[in-house]
């Protein structure tokens, strides 16, 4: 197993250099120059000059691309064009937003997506199993940003006064500042690698708000979650119910359920013992691709709901041609894929005994 | 070179020294004030006498040679600043209370090694409590304002991107201010009783340009044609929101002088027809007509008003024009040197509110956009910027408009309208024409004022920043020695007056008394030239800023003082 994770981590590294590389150069391609970008476009030919010298944009592309791996290897992404901040500084605050909302989607997509592909495959070629797949087809094709905006308008215009109306951005009311949990906690944590990560964790507004029991908080950060998580879910539901709809079908029509009905297992206990845990090979899969999908794709919910997150940074960046930060959050994000595989794969040793990983 | 070097050095001595409480400078070179200096080009820089207990700073050029537009500027008092220009410059105050250059403590901009990007210390309406990024800014009433306090406890600053998702967070109640309604939605703004629309009477124009080194615009009746041949009205009615006007002038009719002399040619096609068979093309000819997809104000729906003025073209004119979409920067850049052939769309919004900001750029002989400008126009747009008296400046305004006019290096279209919404709980809610809304003077109604713009700001150093959302939330914190009054005026702030003298080379700004800053201390001449040496001096170790371009401060003033 060891052997097989450190095989999978090497290979990875060339995946990341990769990945780095062709960034580096696409986004070099692209017309357009941070110069005009970021200082306006009444900038004058000396003061770009001035701007490129100052952010190293006058060296030859094989010497940028050769500094920044350099730097990239020691975790070092370099300066924001745009904000002169450390761009890890600005991973530290916006990808605990990112990563807050891609679990609650995950979460939501699998507490409604496998329920759901379990009664259609139950109820086969019935009108729930009918229902629930043209439940899955709508939110497939359902355009994420139409439906966010839809969601919004609904829940926070029209249902406005009601008990069930929910804010239509943010992650927080105007003017809240909740404290960090290490300041309630009563620990003085200003520097070093502790305090990056305690900094990392206050950044998820839910988590923090629940381990420092800043319940007002807390109450507020979920209500604004609720919406955004329910957006981002929507395709990810479709895609797990139709997963496990097929899987359980597959294994529901093997000889091995077949005897267990024959010795007179009831319904539910074939699925729970004997049938689920096969069916969710596949839907593992499917749920580990999405996570890593959900991180990196999740741009237009964020855009939609006004999130600080991955997606809108990025965004931010590419318009403002701000090179570290699309480069910074673009390995981030393929860092996150390669793990998660990592991950699934590993995961397949446990829900099915008859895989080894070699 | 190594003088101007020199006294730039020294100066920044007496910065560092005064701010750590030194004695300041005094030695025989410069920087107290009231020494009178040589400058390079054999002139003198310092003209007033010193204040005997005070040890002001001074910022000095050591000579005009460097292209820019200040000479000096010297702390001669402790409520006594006076900037030595090069040449005159009538709209010396109205650039002057451009939020780049607000007034920060020399100690703080010392302290942050002239970088305060997240943590600007001011004298405004409201003191930064916190920017928590991504999300939003949360300011606090400064009770200690030396104007009116604010009414309100809080003001907060969000963002987001689109039209639609500020008017959601406007009608959930989450804000008390939007701004940029798109143009389809006024009607939503207009059909809620709770909504109230704010008309930004913001100066731009756009304009379609022609270059005259290139044929068939080489020729005068050809660019009249195309002058009379297109409806103007047609297009603002089609594409433009409520509010905006066609335009009579170049430069918008809210700055002063700007619409002096002859409207613009009105549309009449037979005449236009009868100019083009005149010049030799009775059946129209093949063009050219460029732009970048790109909003602005002045030009919100760049396409679609290229396609109406080529159908016009055509229909009324015979001219066969090609639409061509470029890319923002490449267009720019084409536009820039004079390579751009055909007909162009472009347009420009105000930087600080005075006529020279429209026509000087333009036609002032530096811009080749249009071809080779009349040598008339530049003759009378350079007396214009050598005429400090308004009055005396009009005569010579009305001559270059009508100059203008009778070139025709381009046809002036539109004056465009932005609005902001508001909820109508919220007093005296508007939208100054130049500048952030003043949100100090508006009334929620509660404690909190929520406002939401467009995009997080970049930095809160505004020195060092040009775009709108970062000039907007610094706005409610620094203040200059000018500022903008709510109807786009140019009024006092940190200076209760800067009176030029007789040859309009010499202003001399008077403080006013007992200004806090957000940190307790208090406003002196010191601070503002430290201010002004950060932006100005490229030289200084505090010329570090964000991006360390200081763009409006070279833009503005001419060039940077001790540039490489």
């Amino acid at each position: 197993m060891i052997g097989y994770v450190l095989r999978r981590l090497l290979v990875a590294i060339p995946v990341l250099a990769g990945v780095l590389v062709v960034v580096f150069l696409l986004l070099r391609l692209v017309p357009g120059e941070p110069c005009t970008a970021i200082l306006g476009e009444r900038s004058t030919p000396e003061a770009c000059e001035r701007f490129n010298e100052a952010n190293g944009l006058n060296e030859p592309l094989v010497v940028q691309l050769g500094i920044y791996a350099g730097n990239a290897v020691t975790g070092n992404f370099g300066e924001s064009i745009r904000f002169s901040r450390p761009v890890s500084q600005i991973i530290i605050e916006r990808l605990p937003v990112t990563l807050e909302l891609t679990i609650a989607a995950l979460s939501v997509a699998i507490l409604i997506g496998i329920p759901l592909g379990i009664a259609a495959a139950r109820r086969h070629n019935s009108p729930v199993d009918v229902a629930a797949m043209a439940f899955a087809n709508i939110g497939v094709s359902m355009p994420i940003f139409w439906l966010g905006l839809l969601l919004a308008y609904l829940f926070a215009v029209v249902l406005l006064g009601t008990p069930f109306a929910l804010p239509p951005s943010g992650t927080l009311s105007p003017g809240s500042r909740p404290l960090p949990f290490f300041e309630v906690w009563g620990f003085d944590l200003t520097e070093g690698f502790g305090s990056t990560i305690a900094e990392f964790v206050s950044n998820m507004t839910i988590t923090n708000a629940l381990i420092s029991a800043q319940w007002a908080v807390f109450t507020d950060a979920v209500r604004h979650m609720i919406l955004p998580a329910v957006t981002l879910a929507t395709i990810p539901i479709a895609i797990i119910a139709r997963m496990t709809r097929s899987s359980l079908l597959d294994v529901l029509g093997r000889e091995y359920i077949r005897t267990a009905r024959a010795k007179g297992a009831g319904d539910r206990r074939v699925i729970r013992r004997h049938a689920l845990r096969n069916a969710m090979l596949p839907v593992v899969t499917i749920v580990g691709l999405q996570l890593g999908g959900l991180l990196g794709g999740a741009v237009l919910t964020e855009t939609v709901f006004g999130l600080a997150g991955v997606g809108t940074a990025l965004f931010e960046a590419i318009t403002a041609r701000d090179f570290p930060i699309i480069q910074g959050f673009t390995f981030i994000i393929a860092t996150t894929y390669v793990a998660v595989n990592l991950i699934v794969d590993i995961s397949y040793g446990y829900l099915d005994p008859r895989v080894r990983l070699e | 070179m190594k003088r101007m070097r020199w006294l730039a050095l020294v100066s920044v001595l007496a910065l560092v020294i005064a701010a750590c409480g030194g004695d300041g400078g005094g030695d025989e070179t410069t920087t107290s004030a009231g020494e009178t200096t040589t400058t390079a080009d054999g002139g003198t820089t310092t003209s007033v006498e010193p204040d005997a207990e005070f040890e002001g700073l001074a910022l000095e050029s050591g000579g005009c040679d460097y292209g820019g537009k200040i000479d000096s500027i010297t702390a001669t008092a402790e409520n006594e600043v006076v900037f030595n220009l090069c040449s005159e410059d009538p709209a010396f105050l109205a650039k002057l209370a451009f939020i780049p250059f607000a007034v920060q403590p020399a100690e703080h901009l010392e302290a942050t090694g002239g970088s305060p990007l997240e943590n600007p210390i001011g004298t405004g309406p409201f003191v930064l409590q916190e920017w928590s990024r991504g999300s939003e800014i949360v300011y606090a009433a400064n009770q200690d304002y030396w104007g009116d306090a604010p009414a309100f406890d809080t003001l907060v600053f969000r963002w987001r991107d689109s039209s639609t998702a500020r008017i959601t967070e406007l009608t959930s109640g989450n804000a008390d201010m939007i701004t940029n309604l798109a143009a389809s939605d006024y009607a939503t703004i207009e059909g809620d009783s709770n909504l109230q629309i704010l008309v930004d009477e913001n100066p731009n124009v756009f304009y379609v340009g022609m270059n005259s080194n290139y044929a068939p615009f080489d020729d005068v009746r050809v660019r009249q044609a195309v002058a009379m041949g297109v409806d103007r009205q047609r297009i603002i009615d089609t594409f433009y929101p409520e509010g905006s006007a066609v335009a009579d002038f170049f430069t918008p009719c809210i700055i002063e002088n700007a619409c002096e002399g002859e409207p613009f040619h009105e549309f009449d096609v037979e005449a236009a027809q009868a100019l083009l068979a005149e010049a030799g093309y009775p059946d129209g000819f093949d063009t050219t007509i460029k732009l970048r997809d790109v909003f602005r104000v002045y030009l919100p729906e760049p396409t679609a008003v290229a396609e109406d003025i080529r159908a016009q073209l055509a229909e009324n004119l015979g001219i066969n024009a090609t639409v061509e979409v470029m890319e923002s920067g490449a267009f720019l850049e084409e536009n820039a040197t004079g390579e751009q052939e055909g007909i162009h769309l472009l347009g420009w919004g105000a930087d600080y509110p005075h006529v020279t900001n429209f026509l000087d750029f333009h036609f002032g002989g530096n811009n080749p956009q249009f071809g080779d400008i009349n040598p008339d126009i530049v003759e009378t747009l350079a007396e214009g910027a050598r005429t400090v008296d308004p009055a005396a400046a009009q005569p010579i305004y009305e001559q270059a408009n009508n100059l203008i006019r009778e070139h025709i290096p381009m046809v002036p279209y539109a004056w465009g309208a932005a609005a902001d919404a508001a909820l109508t709980t919220l007093e005296n809610a508007a939208v100054a024409p130049v500048g952030a809304p003043q949100f100090f003077s508006m009334n929620p109604g509660d404690a909190d004022l929520v406002f939401v713009q467009n995009a997080e700001p970049i930095s809160l150093f505004c020195a060092d920043e040009t775009d709108g959302e970062s000039l907007s939330a610094c706005e409610q914190v620094l203040e200059g020695l000018y500022g903008y009054g709510p109807n786009g005026e140019v009024i006092p702030k940190l200076a209760t007056e800067c009176a030029a003298d007789d040859a309009g080379l010499v202003w001399t700004c008077t403080l006013r008394d007992g200004v806090l800053f957000h940190d307790g201390s208090t406003l002196d001449a010191n601070d503002v030239v430290a201010s002004w040496t950060v932006g100005l001096d490229a030289s200084s170790p505090l010329h570090v800023g964000n991006t360390g371009t200081f763009e409006y401060f070279s833009y503005l003033w001419g060039a940077l003082m001790n540039a490489e």
